[in-house]
């Protein structure tokens, strides 16, 4: 049962050990060689990285001092790549606030401003055309997803058709949260989930797990002519993304945590989104849950959205 | 233990650790030119993964409605084929099966191998893989219990130190020529079982756990993945006894290979079974939510890129059925590999093209990008699996001096022992 | 479908010119609690020609300068459009209740007007006696500063939503006790005589891997099928 060619290790103990070390040696230091000139690619990509970033700590763990280093750090990086000035702030949640979303889809007619705005605000890869809200144009009668459609290009509103923005649902219970194996994104007390970017691993289970498309991944390192940057960045928000990891829509937080309003209401023509305070009961998103009729979506999903639908008639 | 016996021990380990390392690096010409093979693939493969974290994983065919691809594909269909080398282990040890024996480190070292394949087909996936300290307990932050995934990284990692612990301290004791003790290993033996269905329920528990992917929301998928495991993994194991009779030289006996064989025979019709249900399931109600399952099998306004995978892994499995069903096959070793090699490619494509890719199309808001893996996708997945083979191989290089010692009890039967008389049969080697 | 946007733009130009787009109301401080014009703020040229600026291409009605006025269609020396106050016509002579009856576009004066208003007449809204004023439906004279007030003696559901902030859309501050905001008029977005909101053309269409497959897989539709169009 023998293989006779297993024979020669155990017999040849003299000169063809010698040799076959030899043809070994040289063997194992032709791999080394190709072993190194197979990493060279991740040579290249090593030398932008700091040992700073690399050691960066999780936001939820720097100290305000710390996270101003970070910041100036940033900003100079964002300086020295594209030559912008920008500032970059981090905004808390303001006690008291909880954000809600109400979009009526009797009014919206389609025209994708919203996303466009999106677009600007949050500094999206240009040549991918990111955003974080994708328009549906949908039949009428039925909210069957299935029977929606992203690529319309008629103008719009189209008879028998209406439109449905979907962009990230800021969930009670978000299931990207409770995924995420290093605790990169979490959900604020204002209910604004975010994403550290800085400590995302880019394993993209919250993109799986997400029901709503709500989460975009840096697939390249994103793309945009210095003079078309927003120099008015949140930290967790919209400043310039790493390649590899994952980012999503936060109502713009370094706007709406400040007392504005997010971009994509103000780009819409028709007023058909309404944001606000769900815990003031004199806002007008209350008035909304109040006086129509919201539905969310995927309400079996059992998500608890805080971003509601609601049609006039 | 003394102190003159530590350094007794630890200078032997040194010598053990040299013979491995020489055992390993001997061999045929046959035998160079396949590890050189492995080699040039799994550096291709090194490369283009060294170009894709550079680049970015735009690189690849995945988008953000396709956003786990080959790779992850691969990842669970490895989970399942590690945890399919214990049904060496099982017959073995839970049945007192002698014959089973000795044979069970083959078992446990394609375990090693195809977990530490897994384990790269994760990190591949990464798009920020030096960051991997962040999961690190203590200094990262591990989000334990909530996220399956971390569940995953825990028995991965906790298989892949048992099985290295049982086939390292096995080996190493034959080196000394000793005989293994018991207590050593036998209750490592038996938590490997346990722990094998549970990295493969935990896989499962990762995919089942998302409501927004109907295609995986189901709770016969955990069940599935065990199933496909056993196929997988004996399949893969009978080819291997049988290259390891014809190459290494090792005597292998009838009664392992039989019981393999049936394994398979009942799994492949058990897994056959539960694609029929879930078939079933899916388009005989109907609905929005099945949209995947439709998809895969049949195509979707008119994209249909999967629905050739997916009948050519049902192809496969029931052609592997029937034969596995005829006496004639299953006692021809040509004929076996053969069906053997249906089952295992078969299962390939049904866990990864079949299962991971679909789920994500249509997307979650129902648009349909179909996903297409690039070469640089390719590049990696051999590479890995040529690393993975390599592992095994040079594994199995170091084993084999103990499988090829035939099993004096092995003729006895029927055999009435019991676990703990299994270290009288390793035998010390004459150095 | 496609056809009918540039239309309904030509259209919409016309009436604006023919209702004369340059009246102008001086900020009136209604006490009403609904807006004035003047109230919503510049939103001017520069950001309708912008492409990425968010108001879009609806139609402007805007009242300008002292007195309303409707434009003569006559060019000055320069080339600059002339435009002549209401109450110069409106003071010497009657007016004509049948031109233009029943909507559609007046017979003379005012013509091109394209009418698409429900079925009022010209004097359910223009006062009869002073051109420089709206009327309310029970005679009583409204500023053109208070339009939106007008409008909401029949759009009560849409007048209650603005007022609620979920109609007509805003910019600024949605923390009033952090900043102001900008709101727009009924008249900003709808023109009084064709008061439907135009169709858009659709921007910042989807760029990446889905749509482009979409888009591919479309184009086999109807290359397969006898019907040249499988969807609008």
């Amino acid at each position: 049962m023998n293989n006779p060619s297993e024979q020669p290790v155990e017999t040849t103990e003299g000169g063809g050990m010698t040799r076959r070390t030899a043809i070994k040696a040289l063997g194992a230091t032709l791999g080394a060689a190709a072993f190194a000139q197979a990493i060279a690619p991740l040579t290249e990509w090593t030398e932008n990285m700091t040992m700073d970033e690399y050691l960066q700590k999780h936001y939820k763990e720097l100290s305000p001092f710390d996270l101003g280093v970070v910041m100036s750090r940033l900003e100079a990086e964002t300086k020295a790549e594209t030559g912008v000035d920008v500032h970059i702030g981090d905004y808390r949640p303001q006690p008291g606030v909880k954000f809600g979303y109400a979009l009526n889809l009797s009014i919206c007619v389609g025209c994708r401003r919203c996303a466009q705005a999106c677009h600007v605000e949050n500094n999206h890869d240009r040549p991918s055309g990111n955003s974080y809200i994708r328009v549906l144009e949908m039949e009428k009668g039925s909210l069957d997803l299935a029977k929606g459609r992203v690529n319309y290009d008629k103008p719009v509103p189209s008879k028998d058709k209406f439109y449905m923005p979907v962009q990230c649902q800021q969930c009670d219970k978000p299931p990207c949260v409770s995924v995420c194996p290093v605790e990169a994104t979490w959900k604020e007390s204002d209910g604004i989930v975010v994403v550290d970017y800085n400590w995302c691993i880019g394993c993209r289970y919250c993109e799986a797990a997400c029901p709503y498309h709500a989460r975009r991944f840096n697939w390249t390192k994103p793309q945009i002519p210095p003079e078309e940057i927003n120099p008015d960045q949140g930290y967790l928000s919209n400043r310039l993304r790493p390649q590899g990891v994952m980012e999503k829509c936060t109502f713009c937080l370094h706007k709406t945590r400040q007392g504005k309003l997010p971009a994509c209401l103000e780009a819409c023509p028709t007023g058909a989104r309404v944001f606000g305070n769900l815990l003031d009961p004199e806002s007008e998103i209350r008035w909304v849950l109040k006086n129509k009729r919201v539905f969310v979506l995927k309400e079996d999903a059992g998500t608890r959205p805080s971003f509601f639908y609601f049609f006039d008639e | 233990m003394n102190k003159k016996d530590v350094a007794e021990h630890v200078t032997s380990y040194r010598r053990f650790l040299w013979r491995a390392v020489s055992d390993a690096t001997d061999g045929s010409w046959w035998f160079y030119a396949w590890m050189i093979l492995l080699t040039a693939l799994a550096l291709t493969g090194l490369h283009a993964w060294a170009v894709q974290v550079r680049d970015g994983l735009g690189v690849t065919g995945m988008n953000d409605h396709v956003s786990w691809g080959l790779y992850i594909a691969n990842f669970t269909f490895m989970v399942g084929l590690a945890a399919g080398g214990v049904m060496m282990v099982i017959p073995a040890y839970l049945y007192h099966d002698h014959e089973m024996h000795d044979l069970t480190i083959v078992g446990e070292l394609l375990a090693v191998a195809a977990i530490v394949m897994s384990i790269c087909f994760v990190v591949v996936d990464m798009g920020r893989p030096e960051r991997f300290w962040h999961m690190i307990p203590g200094i990262g932050r591990f989000n334990w219990p909530m996220s399956m995934l971390t569940w995953d990284v825990l028995v991965l990692n906790g298989y892949l130190a048992l099985n290295l612990h049982i086939c390292g301290y096995l080996l190493f004791k034959r080196f000394r020529g000793e005989r293994p003790d018991p207590r050593w290993y036998v209750p490592f033996v038996y938590l490997s079982i346990f722990w094998a269905i549970s990295i493969h329920t935990v896989t499962a528990f990762l995919y089942s756990g998302l409501g927004g992917r109907p295609l995986w929301n189901t709770a016969l998928l955990a069940p599935r993945f065990l199933v496909t495991a056993f196929i997988a993994g004996p399949a893969f194991i009978i080819v291997l006894l049988f290259l390891l009779r014809k190459l290494g030289g090792v005597p292998v006996a009838l009664r392992p290979v039989q019981v393999l064989v049936n394994v398979v025979r009942v799994t492949l019709l058990i897994n056959l079974l539960m694609i029929a249900s879930e078939l079933f399931t899916e388009l005989y109600g109907g609905g929005s939510h099945t949209a995947s399952g439709h998809y895969l099998f049949f195509g979707l306004n008119g994209a249909n890129a999967l629905v050739p995978w997916i009948w050519t892994a049902v192809g496969m499995g029931v052609v592997s059925a029937v034969m596995f069903l005829r006496p004639g096959v299953v006692t021809h070793p040509v004929w076996l590999t053969v069906a053997c090699a249906l089952a295992f490619t078969g299962i390939w494509i049904e866990k990864g093209m079949g299962l991971i890719v679909p789920a994500f199309i249509p997307s979650s808001l129902h648009e349909i990008v179909e996903y297409f893996p690039t070469l640089v996708e390719w590049q990696v997945t051999a590479g890995i699996w040529a690393w993975g083979f390599l592992i095994l191989t040079v594994a199995l290089k170091i084993a084999l001096p103990i499988l090829r010692e035939p099993h004096p009890e092995a003729k006895v039967a029927p055999v009435a022992g019991n676990a703990s008389s299994a270290e009288t049969r390793i035998h010390p080697a004459s150095t | 479908m496609k056809r009918r946007a540039p239309i309904c733009l030509v259209l919409t130009a016309l009436v604006l010119v023919a209702t004369g787009g340059q009246w102008l109301l001086r900020a009136s401080a209604s006490g009403a609690d609904i807006p004035s014009a003047a109230q919503s703020t510049q939103v001017d040229a520069t950001t309708q020609t912008a492409p990425v600026a968010s108001r879009p291409e609806v139609p402007p009605h805007r009242p300008r300068g002292h007195h309303p006025s409707v434009a003569t269609g006559i060019a000055d020396a320069h080339g600059n459009t002339t435009a002549v106050a209401c109450m110069t016509c409106h003071a010497t002579r009657a007016s004509d209740l049948d031109n233009g009856a029943a909507g559609g576009t007046p017979k003379t004066f005012h013509q091109g007007l394209a009418y698409a208003h429900g079925g009022q007449s010209c004097l359910s809204c223009h006062h009869s006696e002073d051109y420089d004023a709206l009327r309310l439906a029970d005679g009583r004279k409204l500023a053109f500063s208070d339009a939106q007030k007008l409008c909401s003696q029949c759009h009560g559901p849409q007048t209650r939503d603005y007022l609620n902030g979920s109609h007509g859309g805003m910019r600024g501050y949605w923390d009033k006790s952090k900043g102001t905001r900008t709101r727009n008029t009924c008249t900003d977005c709808h023109d009084p005589h064709a008061p439907a909101f135009p169709q858009l053309t659709p921007v910042f269409a989807p760029r990446d891997g889905a749509a482009r497959q979409q888009a591919e897989r479309d184009a086999a539709r109807v290359r397969n099928s006898t019907q040249p169009s499988a969807h609008e």
